[in-house]
This record gives structure tokens, sequence and C-alpha cells, in this order.
């Protein structure tokens, strides 16, 4: 009897799960295990792909225009890490101080997180420009114009600014409900010991939010190596590939170079070295956190 | 009675069949897409046997990710039109494309459409795969209002001129001389360094296709690299020259394509009359009775192996471009020279360039202009020339003779 019971119930989960199942069969596995087919072959998207062994294992390692993309990510997170967290944290304490209109912020923070990649990259492109507003500013206020986009050294930055603009909503709600589910009573105990806000702030807000700060890290280590619109719309990866960015490498070696195999390949690495990173932030900076 | 519905739905499932249907993807431009719509319907009327399936090609990041797509995804057209030589080249290693040489009445065709001269910078190993449509010479718009309060009646012609009339001209961070580089895009070399290295050595091309070697470290290459290094240096040009600098008159020249006189006419129709148009501009020791040559973004069209209506779609493309009416139309809606040599002797065409004088400039340079490189690797070529040559010379990395020199080396490594 139990087991029929038993049975029955497997069935049944098996039934609701299927729809997962099958969903996750056509748009997941099908896609990955076409993609390391592709990795170990040559094709050009006609016929069939021809094994090629590890050979565009093989030709990665000697691609410089790949290893430039690559380092150019680690350049990005150096700016995109620091400002994006400083803000989202700096949002977070603002919205959980705010009395009235919470929603109303957080919403309109939020909207930078849902716009259009192609239209803000255009916006900032023009704002950001040569003789753009913001120059023109400048340069009536200090007789100097910033190369906002122009410059091989400022070019990262100023993209890494506008990614920063699109995420502090977004990193910053995720921070604000860690910031929420922090106990007063925490607090209110190290008052009565003496803390100051500072004290405060170092010793128990930030520890406690370790499990937000994480997620936000985690979360801004894959988009790094994801990123592709912003630098494709505005710089096109230049100056001096200084804004190159793997998807962009990718997407060329696929539509425009005919090679999909290698960029498969490619996708492999970039996968391999963003989970890898992932898992050394995790390793390094992760806590235990209990919230009594 | 069953029998006569029978026969009736048999009938119109037969004829229903009978129709051929051909795939014809255009480029997604109005003006040409206003020209195709209307052929299109006039050669379904006379055709009624035949039903054109016409759409521009699908929306995608260039029209080569969109054909790419559709020959991986079995989708391709029977024919398109908007394909580049360079991309014309990977279809036909990829074993795409049909050999139109080898259908009937191609000769005549070519010799119809006065072909004869243009066909042959379309040839890929002695065979025709794709059929020019236009060929739009890249020639320099000035402007002649401002030139003029300058004391320049007419547009200079030579570098050391163009170093003349910046030292006149130029205000630090609000206006420059022209723009010199075009974008940072592969295909922004065409409408740059290409068209000024076609200019300064007579047409010569930029990579030998029997050696497969890039041949513009000469003189010419390096004379226009200086022309790039010395209005950088001086601040006569930049990298960033903000929206439509020459109609805003932040610059007073930019190479254009004939396509650029629509959208003037639309956007900016009283500063159009003062624009001149000019070739580019050349070395000083460019002999004056010589032709200046220039750069031809040229577009063909194509029918892919994989159709099942090759001949229909042959005569299709046939009925189009055998009646020169057909090219008046073109010209009339799109302003861009069709691929054809007699543009200014045909009486067809006077009218026109009468009524239009800045589109009969672009028709006078026809016979100059020269396709790119009918190379696999044209991408990666024009990627690596951006990065090694033009840019090492915008941001004062290199010097002209450098930077040619090592983007030569490094181009030669890829398409030898």
């Amino acid at each position: 009897m139990v087991n029929k019971m038993r049975k029955r119930e497997a069935r049944k989960g098996l039934l609701t799960s299927s729809t997962y199942l099958i969903y996750a069969a056509i748009f997941w596995g099908y896609p990955f295990v076409w993609l390391v087919i592709l990795a170990f072959s040559r094709w050009r998207y006609v016929g069939t792909p021809q094994f090629a062994g590890f050979r565009n294992f093989l030709r990665i390692i000697y691609d410089p225009i790949f290893w430039k993309s690559f380092f150019n990510v680690l350049n990005f997170l150096m700016y995109y890490i620091p400002i994006v967290l400083i803000f989202s944290l700096l949002f977070a304490l603002a919205l959980s101080k705010l009395k009235y209109g919470k929603t109303f912020v957080a919403l309109s923070f939020l909207v930078a997180n849902i716009s259009s990649g192609v239209a803000y990259s255009i916006m900032f492109s023009k704002l950001f420009a040569e003789n753009g507003p913001l120059n023109q500013l400048t340069y009536k206020l200090f007789n100097t114009t910033i190369p906002w986009f122009t410059s091989p050294q400022l070019a990262m930055f100023s993209i890494s600014l506008i990614v920063v603009w699109k995420f502090i909503g977004y990193y910053g709600l995720i921070l604000y409900s860690g910031l929420i589910s922090i106990p007063q009573n925490i607090y209110e105990a190290a008052e009565l010991d003496g803390a100051n806000k500072y004290v405060k702030f170092f010793k128990i807000t930030l520890p406690l939010l370790n499990p937000s700060i994480i997620m936000v890290l985690v979360f801004a280590i894959s988009l790094s190596f994801g990123i592709f619109t912003e630098p494709y719309m505005i710089t096109g990866g230049g100056p001096m590939r200084s804004t190159l960015m793997p998807m962009m490498v990718m997407y060329t070696s696929a539509f425009q170079k005919l090679d999909p195999t290698y960029s498969s390949t490619m996708s492999i690495f970039i996968a391999f070295f963003s989970f890898g990173l992932i898992w050394i932030t995790r390793k390094l900076f992760e806590r235990e956190v209990e919230l009594v | 009675m069953k029998k006569i519905i029978t026969f009736i739905f048999l009938t119109m499932f037969i004829f229903s069949f009978a129709k051929t249907t051909l795939v014809f993807w255009t480029a997604p431009n109005p003006n040409q897409e206003a020209f195709w719509k209307k052929l299109v319907a006039e050669y379904e009327k006379q055709n009624p046997n035949i039903d054109i399936e016409w759409t521009t090609i699908p929306a995608a990041g260039s029209s080569e990710e969109a054909i790419l797509s559709a020959i991986a995804s079995g989708r391709t057209p029977d024919i398109c039109t908007n394909i580049f030589s360079g991309f014309a080249a990977q279809l036909i290693e990829l074993d795409q494309l049909v050999e139109l040489n080898k259908l009937q009445g191609f000769n005549e065709l070519i010799s119809t459409r006065k072909m004869n001269n243009i066909i042959d910078g379309w040839q890929f190993m002695g065979k025709t795969y794709v059929l020019p449509i236009y060929s739009n010479p890249i020639l320099i718009w000035w402007r002649k209002d401002i030139l003029n309060e300058y004391g320049w009646d007419t547009p200079p012609r030579t570098y050391s001129e163009i170093y003349e009339l910046s030292k006149q001209f130029v205000v630090p961070k609000e206006k420059y001389t022209m723009r010199v580089v075009a974008g940072r895009n592969w295909w922004d070399r065409w409408f740059d360094y290409i068209t000024y290295y076609y200019a300064a050595s007579e047409g010569k091309p930029y990579i030998d296709l029997k050696k497969f070697k890039a041949v513009y470290n000469n003189e010419a290459g390096i004379e226009v690299a200086k022309f790039f290094e010395t209005m950088f240096k001086n601040g006569w040009t930049a990298v960033d020259l903000g929206n439509a600098p020459l109609y805003n008159g932040v610059i007073l020249a930019s190479l254009k394509g004939p396509w650029e006189i629509p959208y003037a006419e639309n956007q900016f129709p009283e500063i159009l009359k003062n624009i001149e148009i000019t070739p580019p501009i050349v070395p000083d020791n460019y002999p004056k009775d010589k032709p200046i040559y220039t750069f031809a973004d040229s577009k063909g069209l194509v029918i892919f192996k994989s159709s099942k209506h090759q001949k229909e779609a042959w005569e299709f493309v046939k009925w189009v471009f055998s009646n020169p009416e057909n090219d008046k139309l073109w010209l009339e809606m799109t302003k861009m020279p069709p691929a054809r040599s007699d543009l200014l002797e045909n009486e067809l065409f006077k009218e026109f360039f009468d009524k239009n004088p800045l589109a009969a400039e672009y028709a006078k340079y026809v016979g100059y202009a020269i396709p790119p490189a009918l190379i696999t690797k044209t991408v990666d070529v024009q990627d690596e020339m951006t990065f090694s040559l033009i840019e090492p010379i915008m941001y004062g990395k290199k010097d002209a003779e450098t930077a040619v020199k090592d983007s030569i080396k490094k181009i030669n490594r890829i398409i030898w």
C-alpha cells in the first residue's frame, strides 16, 4: 500500500517537473551539447561539422586578440566592482533610511536596469562625446575636455560608469533586502555597549551583509564576462582594442569571420574563467552568517 | 455533384502548386525598398505564374549576419541583394552561390547593361558570381559657403592645400578642417585609408591577389599615412566630431557616398545648396592632368545554389537589369549610380543628371571607382588595419611609416 502511494507520488512529481525538464532539455541541454560538438569541430555554417580535436583550443592559446579581451574584462572588473559596490550600498542605506516613497525611489533606480542597452548606449555616447554637453561644460568651466571614449586609458572606465548606472538599482535592492533582514536588537545591544555608528557599520552591518555582498559580487563577475552592448555600441571595442570584450570577439568570429566553432571554444574558455573567478571570490570572501 | 467538387478542389490544388515562389531579399533602405516594391509588383503582373516573396534582409547586426543565419538554418532566399565583394568571396568559398556566367543570356545582359569593364572587378578566379547593382564612388563633400568666407573659390586638391586651409580655419576643440578617419568599425577603412590610398596611387590595389600580400607600403600608402598623422598631430581633425559635423559647420569637408544626397535633401536642404563635390584629395606631387581614382562602395546581387528555382530567379534578374528604364528609376529613387559605364553618355539618364548635379558628380567617377580587394578575410584585414595602422597614428603611438610597416607585417600573417 505504502509502495503504491510512493509510486503514485513519484509519478505526480515527475509529471509536474516534466515541463521544466523538457524545457531545459530543449533550451539548455541541446544548445549545450551542440556547443561542445562545435568546440571540437570545424564547421562554417554549411554541411556537417568535421572533427578537429583540440585545434580550436590550441588556437585560443596563441590568439592575442582573445587574451586582450580577457584582460580587458579584468580591467573592467577593477573599475566596476568597487564603484558599483560602494554606490549600491549607499543606495541601499539611503533607501533603508527613507520614511516615505521607498517604492517610488526603488523603481526609479530600477528603470535604468530595464532600459534598452542600445538606447542608453546611444544616449551616453552623445552625452560623453568629445563636444557633447558634458565636455562643453568642462571646457567652459576648466578650459579642458575629457576624452571619455577616445582615450585608451579612460574608455574602459567610462564604460564601467555606464554599467554602474544600470546596475545600482538592481544590486542596491539586493543589499537593501540584506540590510532589513539584520535584526534591530543587535544594533540596540551594540549601542548599550557604547558602539558608535562607524563601529556598528563595520562590525555589524558589513559582516552581516556578507551573503548579499557575495551575491552582488557573483552577479557582477558573471556580467563582466558577458558584457557586449555598451562597448559594441559606444566604442566598437576601441580605442586600441582597450574595450574589446570576449563577447565581441566571439560575435565577430562567428558572424563576420564565419568561424562559429572557434567562437564556441572561446565561450567555453570564458565560462570556465568566469566560474573560476566566482569560485575564488566565494572561497576568499564568503562567510557563514547566522541571523538570529 | 461529388465528382464536380472533387474536380474543382483538385484543380485548385494543382494550380496552387503551379505558381513558382521566389524568395527575394533586398537591402533595408527606404529608397531601395520603394524601388524593389514597384518592380516586384510589375514583374508579378507580367508573370502571373511567379510569386515573389519580397522582403528586406531580416533585422540583424548586419546583412551578412542575417544571411549566414539563413544559410545555417536552411532558410536561404533564392535571390539576395546588398552583397559586397568580400562577403561574396566568403560565400563562394562555402560553395553557396550560383555561377552566373554559366547561365543563359549572361553575356548579353552584361553588354546590354554596359557592364563589360565593371564586371572584371567582380570576378573571382575568372568566374562571376555577383551581378553588380550599383557602384558608389566615395567623394569629398565641401562646405562651399564657408570655404568662400575664407577666400577659397575652389576646394583644396592636395594635402598641402588642406594644411594651409587648416591653419586658417581650425579653432581647437571647436572647428576642424575635415573628417579624416571614418570610425573604428572594420568597414570604415573603406571610407578613409583605402579611399585615399586609391586616390594617391592612381587606383593601385592595396592587396596583391596573386601573391596574397598587402602592398600599400609604397610611396602612396606612406604619403596617406603621413597626411593622417599631420592632421591628428596638429589637431586639424579629431577622433570624435559630434553629430552631423559637416552640416553644423564644425568641419569643412568629409568623404561621403551618394546615399548622402537623399538624406541631406530631407534633413539639411538649405545646406545642401552649398555643397560642392570633388574627388579625394591627393599628395602634392600628384599630376594635375591625371584622373583621380577612388573607392567604390559597390553592392551586387546573387542567386543561391540552394534555390530550387534558379532558372526563374535568373529570368527575373535579367528582366530587371536588361531594361535601362529600371536603372533610370533606380537612379531617381536612390540617387546611387547603377553599375553601368554609359551613365553620362546615355540620353536616358541625361535629364536626371541635369536636374541632379550632385548625383552627376558621382556618375563621373563610376569609371574611376575601384571595389575592395576580393579576399575572404576582409574583416580580419581591415580590423588589423584599424588596430595597427589607423589607431596608432590617431593616438600618436607610432609615426606614419612605422605604422604602415607594422600593419603590413600583421596583415600578411593573416592573408598569406
